[in-house]
């Protein structure tokens, strides 16, 4: 007789940056079907859904919710850092666990999260490293204004003076604020070899269209001479820029059609969201397939456990072993550009210096 | 543009906790080892291995000042006072060891990051001061040697304003403090009139027939 296990689904499935959040819940939707399917299994999934609206203040009573009216230990969701950051402490008093699936900005390591997607050392850092040597050195950042653009931008500002190049602007909009007037002013007055965009949702919508059309009036501005660059870019976004995807870049653990999710090479994925938060769930009931007491098992115990290492998941840090690629939209779709296996999260900057040199062997190029 | 907090590398960096074996050792230690230090724990004293190290963490409810290989409030490294009881007794005590920030027991999700940031920051900031105070306090002592100086510059036939501005400029060309300048040239001119000041050095004789 398998064991139902109740789990919290947290995703936004509206509001401003609902299009990644959907692909998230997708994945998770997916993991738990085929978890439910799966004979080998030992555990039958029961998910709890609360839909936060990107409403920030809608995360915590949700999930506090979610650990407090059922007996779901475990919640896959949270799709900015800022609505992380707020649920945290409900996890902490409950002994409750986010499976946190969205690329973040690093600096972090909670006792109570496990983190599926990528942190700086495996999307920015070397992105900046292969921006350096394709385009130069001179940088202009935007970002939404809380903690994944702050922090990014904080990054990249370090990686950018230690490799003696120049930023040349930094500018910030509210979440779902699309007046980008000044960020295309200031671009267009300092010719900046290329754009790290951390603008979430509506507003890197916005951005990504007024300044394609800056493109269009000057040279420059055009994906071969000055790129956009973003860590968070996925397929979840494509169709809603169209054309004016075309030529972005993004760094990124997984792109649709290439392989090599950890544990899960064959699957595929319609973006490295879905991939991510299907890995959650899948690594999740793994872990709890082992034994029977396992839902109610710490954390730490869980991850201690020979399955979490094999599925690259870090019992120290919490974070998961990814591949880092480096792909461009060309006619719609992601064309892996570069990539480099197995790279091993380094949340807080520190196993290397703050400009970590990539590893040359490890570099394939794709063609 | 405000000053940009140093965020120093702190992969490698070596810490200690000097706490009896607890879960706080466990909480604070996981946090260590995620951010990239090399930590042991130690109990009850500190051994000199502890010198080597780049933090210190230590438990405020037990401790006392035997436990350290140096003076209170002397310590060659940031210090992190771990408080569970919040006792004034106790604080006090923390902040005479020279505590540079505090944790709180029992030691929760996080905080590890920015206690290490904030103890190195307030540690540097406190040995810059110190050598500060240090170096004027030097120059403080050199008052009467600066008086001397001007008296003595002044007997050639120039007025005491005269005198000191010509002490200034003498100190801007040898690129010393004017309370160095001072020094030589009391010495200078107590060769000269044939006196002993005691304060002869081989490098003043040299730098003043440059100058």
């Amino acid at each position: 007789m398998r064991r139902q296990i109740e789990i919290g689904i947290l995703y936004s499935r509206q509001g401003s940056y609902a299009l990644m959040s959907e692909a998230c819940y997708t994945g998770a939707m997916n993991a738990i079907a085929q978890v439910n399917s799966d004979p080998q299994m030992n555990v039958e999934l029961i998910a709890i859904e609360r839909d936060p609206k990107c409403s920030i203040d809608l995360y915590q009573p949700l999930c506090a919710e979610i650990l407090r009216e059922t007996s779901a230990r475990h919640v896959v969701g949270c799709m900015t850092s800022w609505s992380r950051k707020e649920v945290i402490p409900g996890l902490e008093r409950a002994g409750g666990t986010l499976w946190y699936a969205t690329p973040y900005e690093g600096f972090e390591a909670s006792d109570h999260v496990v983190y599926t997607h990528a942190c700086p050392n495996q999307h920015l850092v070397p992105l900046l490293q292969w921006a350096f040597d394709k385009f130069g050195k001179s940088a202009y950042l935007t970002g939404s204004n809380y903690i994944w653009g702050w922090e990014m931008n904080r990054v990249a500002r370090d990686v950018v003076s230690h490799a003696r190049g120049e930023v040349l602007g930094e500018r910030y909009l509210p979440i779902g604020d699309t007046d980008v007037a000044h960020m295309i002013d200031e671009i267009r007055a300092s010719r900046p070899n290329f754009i790290i965009n951390s603008l979430i949702g509506s507003s890197s919508y916005a951005f990504l269209r007024a300044y394609a059309a800056l493109g269009q009036q000057d040279p420059h501005f055009r994906p071969d001479t000055c790129p956009v660059l973003s860590c968070n870019l996925t397929e979840a976004e494509l169709e809603e820029l169209g054309q004016e995807a075309e030529g972005l870049i993004a760094a990124g653990p997984y792109f649709r059609g290439e392989a090599g999710w950890p544990n899960h090479p064959e699957q595929s994925f319609g973006s490295s969201l879905e991939a991510s938060a299907f890995f959650a769930v899948y690594t999740l009931a793994g872990l709890l397939s082992r034994n029977s007491g396992a839902e109610t098992a710490g954390l730490s115990e869980l991850l201690r456990s020979p399955e979490a290492a094999s599925a690259g998941i870090d019992a120290e840090t919490h974070h998961t072993a990814l591949p880092v690629l480096i792909a461009q939209v060309r006619g719609g779709k992601f064309n892996v550009l570069e990539r480099w296996e197995g790279v091993s999260a380094d949340p807080y900057l520190s196993r290397r210096s703050c400009a970590p040199q990539m590893q040359r062997p490890n570099l394939t190029v794709v063609k | 543009m405000k000053k940009r907090l140093h965020i120093p590398s702190l992969g490698g960096a070596k810490a200690v906790i000097l706490h009896r074996p607890h879960a706080t050792v466990q909480a604070l230690g996981r946090q260590l080892a995620a951010i990239g230090l090399e930590y042991w724990d130690q109990w009850p004293d500190l051994t000199a291995d502890a010198l080597g190290t780049d933090f210190v963490f230590f438990d405020a409810d037990m401790g006392h000042d035997a436990q350290f290989p140096w003076e209170p409030g002397e310590a060659p490294m940031p210090m992190i006072a771990l408080i569970g009881s919040e006792a004034p007794g106790r604080i006090e005590w923390a902040l005479v060891q020279g505590s540079d920030t505090q944790l709180h027991k029992p030691i929760g999700d996080g905080g590890v990051y920015s206690a290490l940031l904030i103890a190195r920051h307030a540690f540097e900031a406190r040995r810059s001061l110190a050598i500060e105070i240090s170096d004027l306090r030097a120059r403080l002592d050199e008052r009467q040697t600066v008086v001397r100086a001007v008296t003595l510059l002044a007997t050639r036939g120039q007025t005491e304003a005269q005198a000191y501005a010509q002490l200034r400029h003498v100190a801007m060309a040898w690129q010393v403090t004017i309370e160095q300048a001072a020094q030589r040239i009391v010495a200078r001119m107590a060769e000269e009139t044939g006196q002993e000041t005691g304060e002869d050095d081989g490098g003043r004789d040299d730098q003043s027939k440059r100058s």
